[in-house]
C-alpha cells in the first residue's frame, strides 16, 4: 500500500496560483479604510437605481396628468396603455415624453416602442441608472 | 352579392377603396352579438380583453370591419367572413392567411387599418402596399406642438410647422404630418422602431404661395428618407382626405409605375361609410370627403 501510495503521490501534481502579495498603497478599494470601502459600495449600489415603488408612484402620476378629461379610467399600477386605457399610438409618444422629463433621462426610439403598459414603463426606468 | 373586386383594381394604377364606420351610430345590441359570432375565439378573447364596453366596441367594429371588408373582394363575392383567417408578418403587421387549395389563387389584396374612438377605418388595394391612419381633427397634445416635434420630427418638419403663425392651424398640421408618417410606417410593415419618425421627412409641396399648410388638392406630398436625402423617395404615394369634417385620414400607397414623364398616376379613390351587414353609403365625390393633399381621384 505504502508503495503504491508513494507512486502515487510522486505523479500527482498540484497548480500552486500565485496570488499578489501586499497590493499597492492607494490602489483602488484596498488602498481605502475599511468605512470608506463600505460607504462607496452601498452608495454605488443605492445611488444608482431608484426604488421601485417610486418611479411606480411617479411613473402612475405622468400617465394621469396626460389623460383625456372624460376617461375616468382608473391608472392602476398593472394598466395596459392600448386595452385597459385606450390610448393610442400617440398617446404613448406623449407619455414616453413625459416620463423623459419626470426623469430627466431620454428613452431611445426603440425601447420606447416596447413601453406598453405601467408596469413595462416602471422595469424600464428602475432599471437605468441615468434616472433621477 | 357582388363581388367589390374590379377588374380596375389589377391594373397598375393606385385604386384604393375606403370604408369606415362611426361606433356611436352602431348601437343595437343583438348586431353587435352579431359581429361577435363573426369572430374566432381567440379574437373574441382578444376582444373581451379590453376593459370597458367603449374599448370593447371599438375593438369588435375594428376586426369586423376588416372582415367583413375582405370578404366583399372575393372573386365570387360570397366569402364567408367567418372563414377568413389572419396572421401576422414577421415585425406584427396584419395580414390574410389564404387557405391554399388546389388551383386557389390569392387575390393580391392588401390592407390596413386604423381606428379612433371615434372612427375605424379600412383601405384596401391591390398588388401594392397600403397604410393608412385616422386622426380626429380636433386632437390635442398635452405637449407643446413644436417641443413634442423637435423631439420625434425632423428639422425640416419643425421648419414647417414653425412657419405656420396660427395656432389652430398649427395644431392642425400636426395633426396632419402625424397621420401621414402614421401612414408611410405602417405601409412598410416593418414597425415603428425600424423607422423612427425622425428618420424620415415628409415633404409638404404646397401650390398656393400664402398658404402654408396642407390644405387642398394640389398640394404634393413626398417622403425623403435620411439616408438618401438626394433621391425623393419616389416608391411611395400619399392622399390627405378630410373626412365628415371632423378628421383626417391619411393613406400611403406603394408606387407601381409612373405615368409619362416620371409623373405618377393620381390615386383613384372611393370611400364608402358602413354598418357591416346593415348598409353601405358611397361616399366618394360628396363633401363627405374632401382631398387635401395629395393626387387624388374621386369615385
Amino acid at each position: 500500500m505504502a508503495g503504491a501510495r508513494g507512486i502515487l503521490l510522486k505523479h500527482l501534481r498540484v497548480k500552486v496560483q500565485a496570488f499578489p502579495q501586499n497590493p499597492k498603497p492607494n490602489n483602488g478599494l484596498f488602498g481605502l479604510s475599511f468605512n470608506a470601502i463600505l460607504r462607496q459600495f452601498s452608495e454605488a449600489v443605492r445611488g444608482s437605481f431608484l426604488d421601485k415603488s417610486e418611479v411606480t408612484d411617479r411613473v402612475v402620476n405622468c400617465v394621469k396628468n396626460l389623460q383625456k378629461v372624460e376617461a375616468s379610467k382608473q391608472v392602476t399600477t398593472n394598466a395596459h396603455f392600448q386595452s385597459d386605457l385606450g390610448l393610442d399610438s400617440l398617446d404613448t409618444v406623449e407619455i414616453v415624453m413625459a416620463l423623459e422629463e419626470e426623469f430627466g433621462f431620454e428613452i431611445p426610439d426603440n425601447e420606447a416602442d416596447k413601453i406598453n403598459s405601467i408596469s413595462l414603463a416602471v422595469d424600464f426606468i428602475a432599471s437605468h441608472p441615468q434616472a433621477k | 352579392m357582388l363581388s367589390f373586386l374590379r377588374r380596375s383594381m389589377l391594373t397598375r394604377e393606385p385604386e384604393t377603396h375606403l370604408w369606415y364606420v362611426v361606433p356611436d351610430e352602431v348601437k343595437s345590441a343583438p348586431l353587435l352579438s352579431k359581429y361577435m359570432e363573426l369572430l374566432p375565439q381567440s379574437e373574441r378573447d382578444h376582444v373581451l380583453g379590453f376593459r370597458g364596453d367603449q374599448l370593447q366596441k371599438s375593438a369588435l367594429l375594428a376586426r369586423t370591419l376588416v372582415r367583413t371588408t375582405i370578404a366583399r373582394y372575393q372573386v365570387d363575392g360570397h366569402l364567408d367572413p367567418r372563414s377568413l383567417r389572419f396572421k401576422r408578418n414577421i415585425h406584427g403587421k396584419p395580414e390574410v392567411e389564404w387557405e391554399t387549395k388546389d388551383g386557389f389563387c390569392p387575390p393580391p389584396l392588401q390592407f390596413n387599418i386604423s381606428h379612433t374612438s371615434s372612427l375605424v377605418a379600412c383601405g384596401v388595394t391591390m398588388n401594392s402596399l397600403i397604410g393608412i391612419d385616422v386622426e380626429e381633427k380636433r386632437r390635442r397634445t398635452k405637449n407643446n406642438i413644436l417641443a413634442f416635434a423637435k423631439r420625434y420630427f425632423t428639422a425640416h418638419e419643425v421648419e414647417h410647422l414653425n412657419a405656420i403663425p396660427d395656432s389652430e392651424l398649427q395644431q392642425q398640421e400636426f395633426i396632419k404630418l402625424w397621420t401621414l408618417k402614421e401612414a408611410y410606417v405602417k405601409a412598410l410593415g416593418k414597425g415603428f422602431s425600424s423607422s423612427p419618425f425622425n428618420t424620415f421627412t415628409i415633404r409638404v409641396n404646397t401650390a398656393a404661395q400664402e398658404s402654408f399648410c396642407l390644405n387642398q388638392a394640389s398640394s404634393g406630398i413626398a417622403v425623403e428618407t435620411l439616408d438618401s436625402p438626394q433621391n425623393l423617395t419616389n416608391n411611395w404615394q400619399f392622399a390627405l382626405l378630410e373626412l365628415m369634417g371632423s378628421h383626417y385620414v391619411a393613406i400611403c400607397l406603394e408606387r407601381q409605375e409612373t405615368g409619362g414623364a416620371g409623373k405618377a398616376f393620381p390615386i383613384k379613390l372611393t370611400a364608402r361609410k358602413t354598418i357591416p351587414s346593415v348598409e353601405d353609403e358611397l361616399v366618394s365625390g360628396t363633401n363627405a370627403v374632401v382631398t387635401i393633399g395629395g393626387s387624388v381621384t374621386q369615385f
